[in-house]
């Protein structure tokens, strides 16, 4: 028993404290979004009421387009995601297969871009897509798609980065193979890599939307628009500062938003971990 | 074979005509705008494409080509355009180019003329289809029909009159509806109708026309401005605006952004009301950092150490102790800043406290740090568990051979190599940290701010988010600025940055 004490209890004592702290925001998130009050002010941290009054405002008032907001996320992260994994794959393949002049100084300078806080052009970008915008106003400031361009540029440096360091570890016998059979380095790509580095691809894009369902700040330049606001912008818009206003349907939002994110983080632990050590930080 | 292999070379002529087509569209109306850099980049890009897959001149190019172009167009672009755009005087005020200004004062530099009759307007047009004014003053029983180029006089008799007296029909004249007039708006306010001698009507409104008559006159081969009523001259000040050569402080407003060179950078150093402001947030955006990895490498180290070995629950406070991590960190952080209300915040609630966290710089501060510490100790519990692992047990059972106490195995043995081992993890969160703009603008907005003396940097303001301010705050807009701040902000991260490479040896493995 005193043994029990001295190698287990601490254990609990230190894991219960962080669970609390670790927890205590999520709950909050829960209690509020079920509560019919729809006030920040938590009158009993024990929940005494299943209420769905708040989701049913966030779903019906005509000043909350959230799910115009919720349909943006889903489509602008997921095109970032699918475009940016097809074309950072063919730059990942040819940096970890192919021969090639220069592969070193390539890989410096893509671990320095990789690593190039985008917000740092933030006033630049603004510029040029302002400009953009007198000749194409369709891909200029203040349109998804100027948006989702800027995207997928952002996201190149990083997934290129982690694509090869995914690639990197599917063996290269099978492409050697190919080629040995008279098989060009297209065909060994479309035939060979891209079949084997499916999953792998997969993994990248996902993580990817969760990157760029996270980003805010070119979300918040670009859409002016309530209804062109993505789930964060539309969210934070919507709070702007004055919490004790709105924050039942906020935290119901928020939960909602939340959900798919953290599903797809948990079933993606182990990659997300792998690719940790190898020095991305989730933002 | 054959059959896959013309097909695929036929799918890739049409891809590459596609493209080139699209690109080329665009590069032409870019042109077409005046936008010859953005037209430049995208012919360039263009003859690329078709360069490298309709001929064989280099087979990994065929991969890069892609990804390179949007690297290319949305971040080395833009990078080097921060770094031209830090060498202009480049602000609100300052915004467009020269020619655009002079064209902007010539237009605004008129002066109305108080003595004359203001006239009733009704726009429409001509019988030719020319933009035209009807005109009316009842009060001098004066009509007229005037366009850019002339004024033809009307008697009442040839009008329909409504019961002020004011002109609303007359012949050759078809009066504007409300859509053709919003199609027409900038025409409508830039043009200057006919009236005697120097003198012509603008429009005040969409029915009020006023006698207006240029006061400001340009004369390129001085590269001067001249103001004919009080005889005034204007130079080019060398800083985008003209100025009154008797007294440069009166400057004429719209000016251009002008190349000042290091203007900017010196000020940053020299200028007081910009270096005391800077030098704050600098100290801050260090302490942030650092405190900000200490703290959540302490707690994570702590939680992988507690739940080291196994034992009953470790699973359970495992999935837990992820959940922060996994959590869009912008819900939150918005989620926090409702816990940290004032008035009915769960965090005063909770601890029967009533501190106004967000109005006092020293506890915004620890909010902000509480904060992120609840969203990155997961990273660092997670990546510490990962290197405990790796440490080779062998040593410390060697250690404790040698009569070690836990507590010195601990730090002599433990502690150093794991050091070893996340250093590059700590240096890359520190740089990510130097620039976590999500997490100060949507907690605290840099808040507190001294409003007393004007002053826009406040108490948790880090770099980027002072930059932010800088450069779309809601006064002045001083993009040249904010462009250079960014510019030092990439030396100091990419510095750390590198450093942070160096100690992982990633270098090391690119053949």
């Amino acid at each position: 028993m005193r043994n029990w004490l001295r190698t287990t209890l601490w254990r609990h004592v230190i894991g219960l404290l962080v669970t609390f702290f670790a927890i205590f925001p999520l709950y909050l998130v829960i209690l509020s979004a079920f509560s019919s009050s729809g006030s920040l002010e938590v009158t009993s941290f024990i929940p005494s009421e299943l209420s769905i009054k708040n989701f049913k405002v966030l779903f019906t008032s005509p000043t909350i387009p959230y799910l115009v907001w919720m349909k943006n996320t889903l489509v602008i992260s997921g095109l970032v995601a699918i475009l940016s994994v097809i074309i950072g794959a063919s730059s990942a393949f040819a940096f970890s297969r192919l021969r090639f002049k220069g592969k070193k100084m390539g890989l410096q300078l893509l671990l320095l871009v990789q690593m190039f806080p985008a917000i740092l052009a933030l006033s630049a970008v603004y510029v040029i897509m302002e400009r953009v915008y007198t000749f194409a106003p369709k891909f200029g400031l203040g349109t998804q798609p100027g948006l989702l361009l800027v995207y997928l540029g952002g996201a190149m440096g990083v997934n290129i980065w982690l694509l090869k360091g995914f690639v990197d570890s599917i063996p290269v016998e099978l492409d050697e193979a190919a080629k040995v059979d008279g098989a060009s380095e297209m065909q060994t790509y479309w035939q060979i890599f891209i079949p084997l580095a499916a999953p792998v691809l997969a993994v990248v894009a996902l993580l990817s939307f969760i990157g760029t369902f996270n980003e805010f700040i070119l979300a918040r330049l670009f859409l002016v628009d309530m209804n062109s606001r993505t789930i964060a912008v539309g969210l934070q818009g919507f709070i702007g500062g004055q919490y004790s206003q709105n924050w039942g349907p906020f935290a119901a939002g928020s939960l909602i938003a939340s959900i798919p994110i953290v599903i797809i983080f948990l079933s993606l632990q182990k990659y997300i971990i792998s690719g940790l050590t190898a020095g991305s930080v989730k933002g | 074979m054959l059959i896959t292999k013309r097909f695929s070379y036929f799918a890739k002529v049409i891809l590459t005509a596609i493209a080139s087509t699209i690109l080329i569209f665009f590069a032409q109306s870019a042109l077409a705008q005046g936008e010859t850099q953005i037209a430049l980049f995208l012919f360039i890009a263009t003859a690329a494409i078709i360069i490298t897959y309709l001929t064989r001149v280099s087979i990994p190019l065929k991969f890069f080509l892609p990804g390179m172009l949007f690297l290319f167009a949305f971040v080395l672009g833009p990078v080097i355009y921060t770094i031209s755009m830090s060498t202009f005087q480049y602000q609100t005020g300052n915004y467009i180019s020269k020619p655009q200004s002079i064209e902007r004062l010539l237009e605004l530099g008129v002066i109305s003329d108080e003595n004359a009759p203001s006239f009733d307007v009704v726009l429409g047009k001509t019988s030719i289809g020319k933009l035209a004014i009807l005109a009316s003053n009842s009060q001098i029983k004066r009509y007229f029909l005037s366009t850019k180029d002339e004024i033809t006089d009307l008697a009442p008799s040839e009008l329909t009159l409504d019961e002020n007296g004011v002109a609303q029909s007359a012949p050759n004249f078809t009066v504007l509806n409300g859509a053709d007039r919003s199609k027409l708006d900038k025409e409508i306010a830039s043009t200057r109708f006919k009236y005697q001698g120097d003198f012509f009507i603008k429009l005040e409104g969409l029915s009020a026309g006023l006698i207006n008559q240029q006061s400001l006159f340009y004369d390129s081969a001085s590269d001067t401005f001249k103001n004919k009523l009080t005889g005034a001259t204007y130079k080019d000040n060398g800083r985008g605006n003209y100025a009154n050569i008797d007294n440069p402080s009166e400057i004429l407003q719209p000016g251009w952004r002008s190349p000042i060179w290091f203007d900017h950078y010196k000020n940053l150093v020299t200028d007081p009301t910009i270096r005391k402001p800077l030098f704050k947030v600098f100290v801050w955006t260090f302490t942030f950092a650092f405190l900000t990895v200490l703290t959540q490498f302490a707690l994570g180290l702590l939680v992988a150490l507690t739940l080291n070995k196994p034992f009953f629950g470790r699973r359970f406070y495992r999935s837990i102790f992820i959940l922060p991590y996994a959590m869009p960190s912008i819900m939150s952080i918005l989620i926090w800043g409702g816990m940290f209300d004032t008035e009915f915040g769960a965090i005063n609630n909770l601890f029967g406290t009533n501190i106004a966290w967000f109005q006092n710089a020293t506890f915004a501060r620890a909010a902000v740090i509480v904060v992120n510490l609840w969203l990155g100790f997961p990273y660092f519990y997670l990546v510490t568990s990962g290197a405990l692992q790796a440490i080779p047990s062998e040593l410390a059972e060697a250690a404790a051979i040698d009569g070690a106490k836990p507590r010195q195995i601990f730090s002599r043995v433990t502690l150093p190599l794991l050091l070893q081992i996340v250093s590059p993890l700590l240096v890359a969160s520190f740089a990510f940290n130097f620039n976590n703009f999500n997490l100060i603008y949507l907690l605290t907005g840099g808040g507190p701010t001294n409003l007393l003396d004007g002053e826009i940097a406040g108490a948790t303001d880090i770099l980027i988010s002072y930059t932010y301010k800088i450069a779309f705050g809601t006064n002045i807009q001083n993009l040249g600025l904010a462009s250079a701040i960014s510019v030092i902000i990439f030396l100091i991260v990419a510095s750390i940055s590198l450093y942070g490479i160096r100690r992982s040896k990633v270098l090391d493995s690119f053949k």
